[in-house]
């Protein structure tokens, strides 16, 4: 019996990409990129693949959240590689900031 | 269809020069950038700058806009007068916005649909894409990552008719959420994202978990936090208490002589990650109000019998 994918009822299980990470290919697919696009954003060191070679190279969701937003960075404002990576890392430490907030319950 | 006051958006005058508009883009993208900012609705804002700024920033788009006159008020229920475009060509195409397919009726009546061309000038059906990978987030109970869940969530994509036509399509999916998943992490579902041009085959679909804000407890990467408050003596002389976590209750010892803050750990108790997090209770002592005769009594005796300074060590 073959299951109707479109089935409303039906549950759907993915997969956490956290354990299945990425390949550049599937990277570039998810975030509408190219991959020359996303090697010098590796090379600027935004984001930071597992693997040594291109072709073993393997991303986590942190790298998918980063490419999404250096894209919109670069497409919507006209940012450049240094300022992405900039405009990356401190909109990282005001989350880690606020997320401290969060945990010590002073806000 | 309401009107929409472009210039009031971005704050121009309406004699604004090219080069104002453009700075007046430059710097309110920054501001209500979704990755950017925190203001609640920065991403409808950003989406409605896109626009403006898709009228005003094309000589020709911007006159036809400037002919419907300076009288109209934004959110006036508005139709464009007979032959209001006279004297001007809005080609398809030249449309900058990534989500010009979510620009307003208002843009629509007057420029026309983004993105997708007119039927005999765009794609032939016989060309088989792949669709394109979607992202969306989905909100979860703390409890969700503790026993696992399914969750109910609704998505709308866009969708090419047979005619060329783009409309929006709602539908609803329901996803099991796994035990153990952590805030940020993604889930990927294969052939749920846009569906392909012809025979090509879907896309994935990626969905973001984010936690909602729990009234109990904090969630710092696999550590749980809950500040439990406890009473003076409880604190003072040591107590087994019983104390919440998200699936279900424990028992636990507090240590006598507790100081305010202090956090107690219950190994393992976290999020059931492959590693489980831990469970962190912090101390808040809480003072019973001397409001009675007696009460004020038990505050007295301890005042004459602790001598007890908590500003020693300020010297005073």
């Amino acid at each position: 019996m073959s299951m109707n994918p479109n089935d409303p009822s039906l549950v759907h299980t993915g997969t956490i990409i956290e354990d299945e990470p990425l390949t550049l290919g599937q990277l570039c697919r998810a975030c509408g990129t190219h991959a020359e696009w996303v090697i010098s954003l590796v090379e600027e060191g935004i984001i930071e693949p597992d693997g040594r070679e291109i072709r073993f190279w393997r991303f986590s969701g942190v790298s998918l959240v980063r490419v999404r937003s250096a894209f919109k960075l670069q497409h919507d404002l006209g940012v450049n590689l240094a300022g992405i990576g900039l405009a990356l890392d401190l909109m990282e430490q005001l989350e880690t900031l606020r997320a401290q907030l969060n945990v010590t319950g002073h806000f | 269809m309401q009107y929409k006051d472009y210039y009031k958006f971005m704050g121009l005058s309406r004699d604004a020069s090219q080069d104002e508009v453009k700075r007046a883009y430059k710097k309110l993208a920054r501001k209500y950038h979704p990755d950017v900012s925190k203001e609640t609705d920065a991403e409808a804002k950003f989406k409605e700058l896109g626009e403006a700024y898709e009228v005003l920033k094309d000589p020709e788009k911007r006159a036809a806009y400037n002919q419907l006159g300076a009288n109209w008020k934004s959110g006036q229920d508005f139709k464009p007068p007979p032959n209001w475009d006279e004297g001007f060509e809005f080609k398809g195409g030249g449309f900058t916005g990534s989500d010009s397919h979510e620009f307003s009726d208002f843009f629509e009546q007057m420029f026309g649909r983004a993105g997708f061309q007119s039927p005999n000038t765009g794609r032939k059906t016989t060309e088989h894409l792949r669709g394109q990978d979607s992202h969306a987030k989905i909100h979860i109970d703390l409890e969700d990552s503790y026993r696992g869940a399914t969750r109910n969530i609704s998505l709308s994509t866009p969708e090419m008719s047979a005619q060329g036509e783009l409309h929006v399509k709602h539908r609803s999916l329901n996803v099991k959420i796994p035990k153990g998943i952590k805030q940020g992490q993604h889930i990927k579902l294969a052939g749920q994202g846009n569906p392909g041009l012809g025979s090509g085959e879907a896309g994935d679909l990626f969905l973001e978990l984010v936690f909602n804000n729990h009234p109990l407890y904090r969630v710092a990467e696999t550590d749980v936090y809950l500040d439990l408050p406890v009473a003076p003596w409880e604190a003072a002389l040591g107590a087994k208490i019983k104390v919440p976590i998200p699936d279900g209750s424990v028992e636990l010892t507090i240590p006598p002589n507790s100081r305010q803050g202090s956090k107690l750990r219950l190994t393992g108790r976290g999020l059931p990650t492959k590693v489980p997090g831990n469970f962190f209770v912090v101390l808040q002592i809480v003072l019973p109000p001397a409001k009675t005769d007696q009460a004020k009594e038990i505050y007295q005796n301890m005042q004459q019998t602790l001598g007890f300074n908590p500003r020693e060590s300020m010297g005073v």
